[in-house]
């Protein structure tokens, strides 16, 4: 791989350990893949924030980062974690998860890192533009950030996306490179358009090509459809980009002669549907994976004016950045009738698996990860049939 | 014995090796506070050179490298066949030496003596010697010539190979080719229709550098040297139904001939 001078003084160690300790890590994923160098970048999401998914392990790693003096040098901010920062009673957290989990969120705080705690950060305070390299961790965000907006970056773990956000450079290969964002499928969408539509949609293509770029037709999503797509293609398969006719950036530089068409649609859905949905008995109903928007937090509170909570057996949570939480107060007093509006984390990063064993959401996302990072059969549904079952 | 990889992790590391075959995940694969082994045949990491072809699994992995590094259990060195993200990224943060693009982990036994120079990426296998050979697929009507080993062979006894023999003093590999094939078959193998990068292969404490020939022929009869006791010409897709000398299928795969 070429270096620059000045990256190679960082790698012997002229600017510090912390600085050398970064630069090993790019330069070796770099080495991996391929890279012929380095890249700057114009901001960072960081993954790995969550002490049920680090442990000890993590939590020290950072501890001794922080003691190393370590520094961001572009934007940077980070993914949910373990819990509410300051309503984790709500969500039966133990004290001792309680101060490992602010724990962690000081120590990002001390490397400069906005500890906004969100997935969705391209909502709120970290939007790449069209073109930027950037290095993001956190597969719904990353994706969404490639696609929908079309900068760029690969799919970053938390300790290289944490020393690309030091370095503020990362290895330069992948979906950096324009000739890997080249569609590799092209998508035949019959769906109706509901965001949980999307998610289903994004749940079959993952399942049916696992990785690639997909190239979408027949479908219109907006933010909020575009970010349930990426998260469901993302867990679901390992799809880091998408490109929608007519809707995202890339689509109309796409050669699509040669690909092959797949035809995604009801019964394809429907088989995404069924591989989702386990359990038809809930003790939990969680909403908000990827993050909910303003708009859907808009949403769920019309939808759930004048109505009542009738089950109270079945606990609700909502799940936003508390930026969107503090911007819509009325939307939240609704929405508590059912259940607290969280901030900061979500079903799959909180160690929900000591309260309940049995989960529903409208995320395919998190209908993917909880039975494996949670041990709960999971319900997948769209709100209106989640709210059903407590009313 | 040294065997050039590629530099993953900076550093150097000495120790016992522990080999396994299959892809490795960190978390539940190893306790980050003790370095017990909980895949395979178990045993600790801690000292270690862990040797296993790449890396799978959750990327929390990469943190329990870093738990073992904080308990002081971590192995002295990785070699991976390939790494990938998660391990490379434990290797790095935690300071252990570690070295892929090692043509493969059969390479190693447990408890070899291994050195690894994360700097540069070789590995030292103690005790292991080098001895060059060459190995010929002889080729007639897309059926490959197979030679049985006699049982009291030291190399390899009673197994079926291709046509191989030692490189001598002062001989290069197309030489060796030749002469072996004149020798044990007494066949004349016209010219070269393939080579490949050598092939490394353990036996004991050898590691064969097998230099691979391709010879193409249309005609010619077998008689046998007392080095085999038997022949086949066998259709190249069958080779795998016979007890074959280690490393054939990598031999073949390197000619292009499955």
């Amino acid at each position: 791989m070429q270096l620059t001078r000045e990256e190679e003084s960082i790698l012997v160690g002229e600017q510090g350990p912390g600085r050398q300790k970064a630069m090993e890590l790019v330069t070796a994923l770099g080495k991996i893949y391929g890279a012929e160098g380095l890249i700057d970048i114009t901001s960072a999401h960081l993954s790995g924030a969550s002490y049920k998914t680090i442990g000890d392990g993590g939590l020290k790693y950072l501890e001794d980062m922080v003691a190393g003096g370590a520094k961001v040098s572009v934007p940077s901010t980070l993914n949910p974690v373990g819990m509410d920062r300051k309503r984790w009673k709500e969500m039966h957290i133990s004290e001792h998860f309680a101060e490992k989990q602010l724990r962690i969120i000081d120590l990002y705080g001390a490397m400069g890192i906005r500890t906004t705690c969100s997935c969705t950060p391209y909502v709120g305070p970290n939007r790449p533009s069209f073109g930027d390299h950037v290095a993001w961790a956190e597969s719904s965000a990353l994706s969404f950030v490639n696609s929908y907006i079309g900068a760029r970056t690969n799919r970053e773990g938390g300790p290289g996306a944490l020393a690309a956000a030091i370095l503020g450079k990362t290895a330069n290969y992948g979906l950096h490179l324009d000739v890997n964002r080249k569609a590799t499928v092209v998508i035949d969408a019959d769906i109706d358009g509901s965001v949980f539509s999307y998610s289903l949609l994004g749940q079959a293509v993952g399942m049916a090509i696992g990785h690639g770029i997909p190239y979408f037709k027949n479908i219109h999503p907006e933010v909020e459809e575009a970010k349930a797509l990426a998260a469901a293609m993302a867990a679901a398969g390992s799809v880091a980009l998408y490109h929608v006719e007519g809707v995202t950036p890339e689509a109309s530089s796409q050669d699509l002669s040669g690909l092959e068409t797949i035809h995604i649609g009801k019964k394809e859905l429907e088989d995404a549907y069924a591989h989702l949905n386990r359990t038809d008995d809930v003790q939990l109903i969680s909403i908000g994976c990827p993050h909910l928007t303003e708009k859907e937090m808009h949403q769920i509170a019309s939808f759930l004016k004048g109505k009542e909570k009738i089950n109270k057996d079945v606990e609700i949570w909502f799940c936003t950045s508390a930026e969107i939480r503090d911007r819509c107060p009325e939307d939240v007093r609704e929405m508590e009738r059912f259940g607290p509006v969280l901030a900061d984390t979500c079903m799959v990063v909180a160690p929900i698996e000591g309260s309940f064993q049995r989960t529903g959401t409208n995320s395919a996302k998190a209908a993917n990860y909880l039975p494996t990072l949670c041990s709960q059969k999971a319900m997948c549904r769209d709100i209106a049939a989640l709210m059903e079952v407590v009313m | 014995m040294t065997i050039v990889g590629r530099s993953i992790s900076p550093g150097k590391g000495r120790g016992e090796a522990i080999v396994l075959n299959e892809p490795l995940s960190f978390l539940g694969g190893v306790e980050g506070s003790t370095g017990e082994l909980k895949v395979a045949d178990g045993g600790n990491v801690a000292g270690k050179v862990l040797v296993f072809p790449k890396g799978k699994g959750s990327t929390v992995g990469s943190f329990v490298m870093y738990d073992l590094m904080v308990h002081g259990k971590q192995p002295a060195a990785v070699i991976n066949e390939s790494a990938e993200t998660i391990v490379a990224t434990g290797a790095v943060i935690s300071s252990i030496p570690m070295v892929d693009g090692i043509q493969s982990v059969s390479l190693f036994r447990t408890g070899d003596i291994v050195e690894v120079d994360g700097d540069t990426g070789s590995v030292e296998i103690t005790g292991v010697r080098v001895r060059r050979a060459v190995t010929s697929a002889i080729v007639r009507d897309g059926k490959v010539l197979l030679l049985k080993r006699p049982d009291t062979e030291r190399s390899f006894p009673g197994k079926w190979s291709m046509v191989s023999g030692s490189i001598e003093d002062g001989e290069s590999p197309e030489e060796a080719a030749v002469r072996e094939i004149r020798e044990e078959t007494s066949m004349e193998p016209g010219p070269v229709a393939a080579t490949a990068e050598q092939i490394l292969v353990r036996e004991g404490d050898v590691i064969w550098e097998l230099h691979p020939f391709l010879f193409r022929l249309s005609s010619g009869d077998v008689k046998l040297n007392p080095e085999n006791v038997g022949y086949e010409w066998v259709p190249v897709g069958d080779v795998g139904g016979y007890d074959t000398v280690d490393g054939m299928d990598l031999v073949l795969g390197s000619l292009d001939l499955c």
